[in-house]
């Protein structure tokens, strides 16, 4: 049997996914990306292949992508990481539905993809300047009300009252407007359910400069925030697909692209 | 995730719109609670009404007809004589300005634009019957028109461009008569000598509380911050007038009590700032409050929605109903300094007095942009103020919650220009 590698080096995790032959997924695996991106991205691929028992030799292709992607030297190619996730939620989602826009919120950047009929990008947007509204933020945020990441969306969706709207479009603004609400006794529940809408608001903004198609795919570690699905798709007024794994697509779709590549090549000779 | 998390229902456009503003609303009240000195305790009538109306859109008068007004010139003696609530809306929202943008051209004013979008979204907790569209500004006049292709019943108010010639006032005072009679007829009401009677004093006894706070703000200890006020004065929009007079009256009580143990809301050094220009309407209450965060106080103002909706009183020479109506009409266009007049010698002479009387240091006057009429008085009133002395800055600023920087910075600048000033002399 042979494999394809997708590594997917973002700035905050390094997701390592692995298809088969017929493009199936067989593993992943997602670790920090801490300070040493290529050391912990060579690592993270030894430890899955491992755990899989796969012999190395039988990983025939491996391509790149995220930021990061140019450092890993072992790579067969590199891909941007816009392809990337085109290729991995059109796949993810190809026996529910037709992808036609990707919401993928990163550790450190949000982007809106739009896709055509066959699934090739026609038009993407990124937030432009900062962290407000990305992962980090959330992390920020989770930080400041003495919360886990995760336990972000079960206080979302307890919020009772009005939720309290962060108006600063800036990461270190918003984070002393928390600590003035904080202040001002209100519910945590409600300060939660506040950030989340601010997020889905500005997401909303970047979907609409590429065009809001039916279906829409979020992805990114925030995707596993069920408030901040919650917060999104009543901004959109409509459902959104959330994988399964949401935080691999990137990863996934590199893996499939490693596949097409390599049978590709092979064709040629 | 939880699957119950995937399950839940997507909110309508407008429950999205409702939590939209109830975000909008229950920022400005948190800093306005929250960001300074204590507030008076009767002012706790007033945030709760807010967070009903404006956070929980719970509708106040079931059991009335409601006639909308799209401007102060409406006068509410006469709804109110023809048991009727009149429900003042001009419109402070952001999401509703959003909504309006779609129907009016971009550079339209944002006041103007968030009424049309309330209308277009027909989202009201207390929605009006009937609506009155006096002809004032361009926009208003226009807007009206929208409106009512929208399918909501409108009446014109024809309003004078001008109001120191004789045929002005005769105009506009024949304007109230068909109004009056139009909406009686319309409501199948009759207007009787007792019940306008009735109305006149009701009205002008809410004036006269108004007056007794206003006054107040004279001391250099001022009881009672802007912010404060102009949610006072704002309710007088849409509260039901007797609960209005009620909480009014014990804010009276309050801030005397304060005067006399000299608490200020301020600080001692805060400038005292009179605020004219296009009206702070809830929750876009963005420059008064900057100003009163700036570490100054507003104590007095000359706007629609908050001082001129009580300047004068309407004086009647003879308890008869044709009289009574006359009289109305001319408290309604001698006392009103709306820049949609041709020339407007009174509206400066007004900033003037309040300045003196009010001991300012400064004028701060805002323009939104789109609003014409203030965009274009802007400097014969600049020059007015300069010929005085009084410092003046001029701020154009528009319903979006962000970019407040530059603002803050030019505000936090003339504030601290205000304090040197008075250091220096």
């Amino acid at each position: 049997m042979q494999y394809f590698a997708g590594i997917d080096i973002g700035s905050t995790a390094i997701k390592v996914a692995l298809v088969d032959e017929n493009k199936q997924l067989v593993g992943h695996r997602i670790s920090a990306s801490g300070s040493m991106f290529y050391k912990y991205a060579k690592q993270s691929l030894k430890d899955m292949l491992n755990e899989l028992n796969i012999d190395e030799k039988d990983l025939v292709y491996t391509v790149s992508t995220g930021y990061g992607r140019k450092l890993f030297k072992e790579a067969d190619e590199n891909i941007s990481e816009i392809t990337a996730n085109a290729v991995g939620a059109r796949a993810a989602a190809q026996d529910k539905c037709e992808i036609k826009t990707i919401i993928n919120i990163g550790g450190q950047d949000s982007k809106a993809i739009s896709l055509d009929s066959e699934g090739n990008v026609v038009n993407f947007a990124m937030n432009d300047r900062c962290a407000a509204g990305t992962g980090k933020f959330l992390d920020v945020v989770a930080m400041n009300l003495e919360l886990e990441v995760d336990e972000l969306g079960d206080y979302h969706f307890r919020s009772k009252g009005t939720p309290l709207a962060i108006n600063s479009t800036c990461a270190v603004f918003a984070e002393s407007e928390i600590i003035g609400l904080l202040g001002n006794d209100n519910s945590v529940e409600d300060i939660v359910a506040g950030v989340h809408y601010s997020i889905a608001k500005r997401i909303i903004k970047l979907v609409k400069r590429v065009g809001i198609k039916e279906n829409i795919y979020f992805d990114g570690g925030p995707a596993l925030n069920g408030g901040l699905v919650h917060a999104i798709e009543n901004e959109l007024g409509m459902k959104i697909f959330i994988p399964d794994f949401p935080q691999i697509t990137t990863s996934y779709g590199a893996a499939i692209l490693a596949h097409e590549s390599y049978t590709y090549e092979n064709e040629v000779d | 995730m939880t699957k119950e998390m995937r399950e839940h229902k997507i909110e309508t456009p407008k429950e999205k719109q409702n939590r939209h503003k109830a975000m909008e609303a229950k920022t400005v009240l948190q800093k306005i609670k929250h960001e300074f000195k204590e507030p008076p305790k009767a002012m706790d009538y007033f945030y709760n009404l807010y967070e009903s109306v404006h956070c929980r859109h719970e509708p106040l008068h079931n059991d009335k007809i409601k006639v909308g007004t799209m401007c102060i010139q409406v006068p509410a003696e006469i709804v109110y004589a023809l048991d009727a609530v009149p429900i003042r809306l001009c419109n402070g929202f952001y999401t509703d300005d959003e909504i309006g943008s779609d129907f009016l051209p971009s550079k339209a004013c944002p006041l103007v634009k968030a009424t049309v979008g309330q209308f277009a979204s027909d989202n009201f907790s207390d929605k009006p019957d009937i609506v009155i569209s006096p002809t004032t500004c361009d926009q208003k006049a226009k807007s009206g028109a929208i409106i009512e292709e929208m399918g909501y019943k409108l009446f014109d108010m024809e309003f004078p461009r001008t109001k120191e010639s004789e045929e002005s006032r005769e105009y506009w005072r024949r304007s109230v008569r068909k109004f009056t009679k139009e909406l009686s007829t319309d409501l199948g009401k009759k207007i009787t000598r007792k019940k306008l009677k009735e109305a006149i004093k009701k009205v002008g006894y809410a004036q006269h509380l108004y007056h007794k706070l206003n006054v107040l703000r004279k001391n250099i200890a001022t009881p009672i911050l802007g912010v404060d006020m102009f949610l006072v004065t704002n309710a007088f929009f849409f509260d039901k007038i007797d609960n209005w007079i009620e909480a009014v009256d014990a804010l009276v009580q309050e801030c005397e009590q304060r005067v006399e143990d000299e608490f200020s809301a301020a600080h001692k050094r805060s400038p005292r700032i009179v605020y004219t220009g296009s009206p702070p309407i809830f929750p876009n209450l963005k420059v008064p409050l900057l100003i009163e965060l700036s570490d100054a106080i507003i104590v007095a103002d000359e706007t629609c929605s908050s001082n001129r909706m009580f300047n004068d009183m309407v004086s009647v020479d003879e308890w008869f109903v044709n009289d009574m109506i006359d009289s109305v009409a001319d408290r309604y266009l001698k006392g009103c300094t709306c820049p949609i007049f041709t020339k407007n010698e009174d509206r400066k002479r007004r900033i003037i007095d309040l300045v003196k009387d009010y001991k300012a240091d400064g004028v701060v006057y805002q323009a939104f942009a789109g609003c014409q009429v203030y965009e274009m008085e802007q400097r014969s009133v600049l020059d007015a103020m300069e010929k005085e002395g009084i410092p003046i800055i001029y701020l154009e600023s528009d319903y979006s919650p962000s970019h407040m920087g530059q603002l803050t910075t030019r505000i936090e600048a003339f504030v601290e220009s205000l304090k040197n000033r008075r250091r220096k002399r």
